[in-house]
């Protein structure tokens, strides 16, 4: 304990190194408020739209409630769909800023609605959020490299060395103590600003020991290179290199190649498909024998069948039906669509066991759900409550009923989809298993050399 | 002059004998030669996509049977953003803008299915393309062979003796920076022949090709002067490595990333649900044509009727409910339009920040060059976005024209009757063409950033020049 003591005296007395683990936790604690500043914003949008919607659609009533015509409603009424920031979001923003986290659909058909997107300047997020799984998987190692460097061979450098060597505590011991130190100060620097960002989100203790976990695994990987590279024996210049390599590599360019080569070997079939396609359909039903839409329809939908039949001029149920056959006839390829990209989510996720920079980033986007998966589960719980629109408004329309201004708010109402994250342990096992491989082999080497 | 030279060569010799330097090079050009061949593969594949989307949707739209006009308003169209050939140099925000446009009646949609849409978060991890070699790993390539250039001799004991031997401090200072710039040549110089390639692919024209070309000279040059001065400064080797390092991850990593986001926080933008809603509310206040009572509609109705000189819309050569189409749809589109222009206003707004941010670092100035240059920033998907909001509002008029000439009012009013007329009237209509941003234009859009890299450069070549004629001090 003495030693570690004398270790910690040494370290605060190093003007860099303090200087360096400073500016590490100022930068957390700076990306853990803008998450949390950012978390409450999108909140605080969701709450005023949910307000303008609601008045807009008391507006809608009183203009069309008299006439009573559930066509009508149905035509007109949009609902609010939303999708809140999880209590974690905060520390991975993710994809939220490019991905709508706010859709207004209506009964109409769902494919010409679902791919609507919200307004951002393309300029802004084009070099990426600034929150703490940045903070975490970008400059968190190149701190570490400062710090860890020259572990050794600084003591070599400046002729210490072979007095440590001839001390008699001598050993492995004090290298080990030393980078210990410094990656458990760095570990704090990241992780105690992330804590108390999650105690102010009230987020579950679950998650944030899965994020505590994340961050230790992420800092042990780099101690376990930059201990490898340390054992190597070369001089601090080229030990910051090979470290600066491997970050390089490692944040920048393989991440880059790996997306090259997803996207090249998992086409996806452009959404645009469904949509010309979806189009096609709901635009040709009107020159479409109206019978042959409803028989269609009912194929599906057979609880109507019984309704009286469709007259000369047009109805509501018939441009209803037809809708809905749209949205039916492209669900094979909404299916695959949507299977792809999953496909490649999960081929990203792979190559997130071999780089855990990509890992990483991939597991705090998982713990925030703010990631494509929580996006599409964000879909498909629209796509749940555009079915509940539609069978309510059903009745209504297929029976003729009328539908005063009261029924108005009947309509079902969205419900914000539960959280869908997770903490990935499978990744964090496979880290820690490369960390203590990568960390072992620098030991015994280092032992080999020093000894 | 000829000892500038001489400085030079000697460095470059050293730098060659350099293992390490020369390894890292080596592997630096064939990094750049794979984005070059990956970004213009990536090119062709997305061009060649979206040009068989736009001619199979304009084949279906001439195939249209023969219809009643206004289905063929809701019938819309679709219209897709070409890229430029520049695109495979950098392609800006090509990733994050949507790339088609769903033109229709009453309504103004979003251009959706960007890349990030249907992609994995590693988008965001940056795209490997010439234009982020050159902005984002050269500087750190350069750091990584050019720190120790003087720094190294001062460690060496050989800088005073030079100094001792009638070198003067400028020949010194400037013989390093020249065998430095002339690395940062060759680097450049794979990209550059890219660059040139595709500005004659897209017909980009020399004025811009010139200021992208300058605008990447000025930047190498900016972090080759200034990674001897920081040499010159550092009293070992490892000290300029690491002041470097960490300038560079400052620079390129760190400010790229907070700017816009304490940007975007500072100036929100208005969502497309609040848009869509607050036009449809002003629409209503102004007027309802279904409803017979409407103020704003019975006095257009009046006018109508007065200037054709009848009393009933009955009696109207036109047909009445074609005008009402007509009037709609220009009351719609001038909200359209303003809103359109607000947000475009907001979204500028934050760019200028940017520019702002863009005088603290010179990454910003270089991507708005180059950005801006190529015509992948934003204000080319604006211009797409206006460009397809004004077909479209051409588009629909056309209808809207062909409703209130080719039928008449008691046919359309009657609901038991099909109206419809010949689809000659939409085969001819012409196709959409997108015109990118002239080369004035996006020349006045891009020149600041290049005058706040040629200030850099002047700065920096001033601060040179006084450390280097300060160096000589070393010898007393």
């Amino acid at each position: 304990m003495t030693m570690l003591r004398f270790e910690w005296l040494l370290l605060i007395r190093s003007r860099l190194t303090l200087a360096a683990l400073i500016v590490l936790s100022v930068l957390s604690i700076f990306a853990v408020a803008r998450g949390l500043h950012e978390v409450a914003r999108q909140n605080a949008v969701i709450a005023h739209l949910e307000t303008l919607q609601k008045n807009d659609m008391s507006d809608l009533a009183k203009a069309y409630g008299p006439e009573g015509d559930a066509g009508y409603a149905a035509y007109y009424s949009f609902h609010h769909t939303y999708d809140p920031p999880s209590r974690l979001a905060f520390a991975a923003l993710g994809q939220r800023d490019v991905l709508p986290y706010n859709l207004r659909v209506r009964a109409l058909g769902l494919q010409a609605q679902l791919y609507e997107g919200d307004i951002f300047n393309p300029e802004l997020a084009l070099p990426g959020r600034f929150d703490l799984s940045f903070v975490l998987v970008y400059l968190t190692p190149l701190f570490l490299v400062v710090l860890l460097h020259d572990l050794v061979s600084g003591e070599a450098e400046s002729g210490r060395l072979t007095l440590l060597r001839a001390a008699p505590k001598a050993g492995i011991a004090l290298w080990l103590r030393r980078a210990g130190l410094r990656s458990a100060l760095v570990f704090a620097a990241v992780a105690v600003p992330f804590v108390a960002g999650a105690v102010i989100a009230q987020a579950p203790v679950a998650g944030v020991m899965g994020g505590v976990a994340l961050i230790a695994l992420y800092v042990m990987f780099w101690t376990a290179l930059c201990l490898l590279t340390a054992a190597f024996g070369f001089g601090s210049r080229i030990n910051a290199l090979v470290l600066l390599s491997q970050w390089v590599i490692l944040v920048l360019v393989a991440p880059t190649l790996a997306h090259i080569a997803i996207s090249r070997s998992v086409p996806v079939p452009q959404g645009v498909d469904i949509v010309l396609k979806h189009r096609q359909l709901v635009h040709g039903a009107w020159e479409v024998p109206k019978d042959l839409t409803m028989q269609r329809f009912f194929h599906s939908h057979p609880e109507w069948k019984a309704t009286a039949p469709l007259g000369k001029t047009f109805e509501w149920k018939w441009y209803f039906a037809f809708h809905h056959l749209g949205d039916e006839s492209v669900a094979a390829d909404v299916a695959t669509y949507r299977g792809r990209i999953l496909q490649r989510q999960a081929l990203a996720e792979g190559v997130g066991y071999l780089l855990p920079s990509v890992g990483v980033q991939a597991a705090m986007e998982r713990l925030g759900d703010t990631d494509i998966r929580g996006y599409l589960s964000y879909q498909d719980q629209i796509k749940t409550f555009h079915t509940a629109l539609r069978r309510f408004y059903y009745p209504y329309i297929f029976n003729r009923t009328p539908f005063p201004e009261a029924n108005y708010a009947l309509a079902p109402r969205f419900e914000a989809r539960p959280y869908s994250g997770g903490i990935r342990g499978l990744y964090m096992l496979t880290w820690a298993a490369l960390s203590a491989g990568l960390g072992g082999a620098g030991v015994w080497l280092l032992r080999k050399r020093i000894a | 002059m000829s000892r500038v030279l001489t400085i030079a060569l000697s460095e470059g010799r050293a730098l060659l004998r350099n293992r390490t330097a020369v390894i890292s090079a080596a592997l630096f050009l064939l990094l750049s030669l794979m984005a070059i061949l990956n970004a213009w593969d990536q090119f062709r594949y997305a061009q060649g996509l979206r040009q068989t989307y736009q001619s199979e949707a304009n084949q279906t739209f001439d195939a249209q049977p023969d219809r009643h006009p206004h289905r063929m308003v809701h019938y819309g169209h679709f219209v897709f953003r070409p890229l430029n050939p520049m695109a495979a140099f950098d392609p800006g925000v090509d990733a994050f803008t949507g790339q088609m446009l769903y033109l229709e009646g009453h309504r103004q949609n979003s251009a959706n299915f960007s890349d990030t849409r249907q992609n994995t978060s590693l988008v965001r991890f940056g795209q490997l393309t010439p234009a982020f070699c050159l902005q984002v790993l050269a500087p750190l390539l350069l750091i990584f062979l050019g720190f120790g250039v003087i720094a190294r001799e001062r460690e060496n004991g050989t800088l005073v003796l030079c100094l001792t031997q009638g070198v003067t401090g400028p020949q010194m200072f400037w013989g390093k920076t020249l065998c430095l710039a002339v690395v940062a040549g060759l680097i450049l110089l794979p990209a550059l022949v890219s660059l040139a390639w595709l500005a004659t692919q897209a017909m980009l024209g020399w004025g811009l090709t010139l200021a992208i070309l300058t605008g990447y000279v000025l930047y190498l040059l900016i972090w080759t002067i200034g990674i001897v001065l920081v040499s010159r400064y550092a009293r070992r080797g490892r000290e300029a490595l690491l002041g470097l390092i960490a300038l560079w991850a400052f620079f390129c990593v760190f400010v790229p990333r907070i700017a816009p986001d304490l940007i975007a926080h500072a100036r929100p933008l208005l969502t497309q649900m609040e848009t869509d809603i607050r036009i449809h509310k002003e629409l209503k206040a102004m007027g309802d044509s279904h409803n017979p009572d409407d103020p704003y509609f019975n006095a257009f109705r009046q006018k109508v009727l007065k200037s054709y000189g009848v009393s009933r819309v009955e009696d109207l050569p036109v047909n009445y409910k074609g005008l009402l189409a007509l009037e709609g749809e220009r009351m719609t589109s001038a909200l359209f339009k303003a809103y359109a222009d607000r947000n475009f206003g907001q979204q500028h707004a934050q760019t200028r920040l940017m520019d702002g941010v863009g005088l603290l670092a010179p990454v910003l100035a270089v991507q708005r060059v180059s950005m801006s240059g190529a015509g992948t920033d934003l204000s080319a998907y604006q211009a797409f976005l206006e460009q397809g909001e004004a077909y479209r509002f051409g588009l629909v008029q056309h209808l809207n024209q062909l409703q209130a000439t080719a039928l008449t009012y008691a046919d359309d009013t009657n609901k038991a009757r099909e109206n419809r007329i010949s689809h000659d009237h939409w085969t001819d209509y012409p196709d959409f063409v997108f015109r990118p941003p002239a080369m004035a234009e996006r020349l006045e859009r891009l020149s600041p950033a290049l005058g706040v890299l040629a200030l850099w450069c002047g700065v920096l070549l001033g601060l040179g020049q006084w450390s280097a004629l300060r160096l000589e001090r070393l010898m007393k």
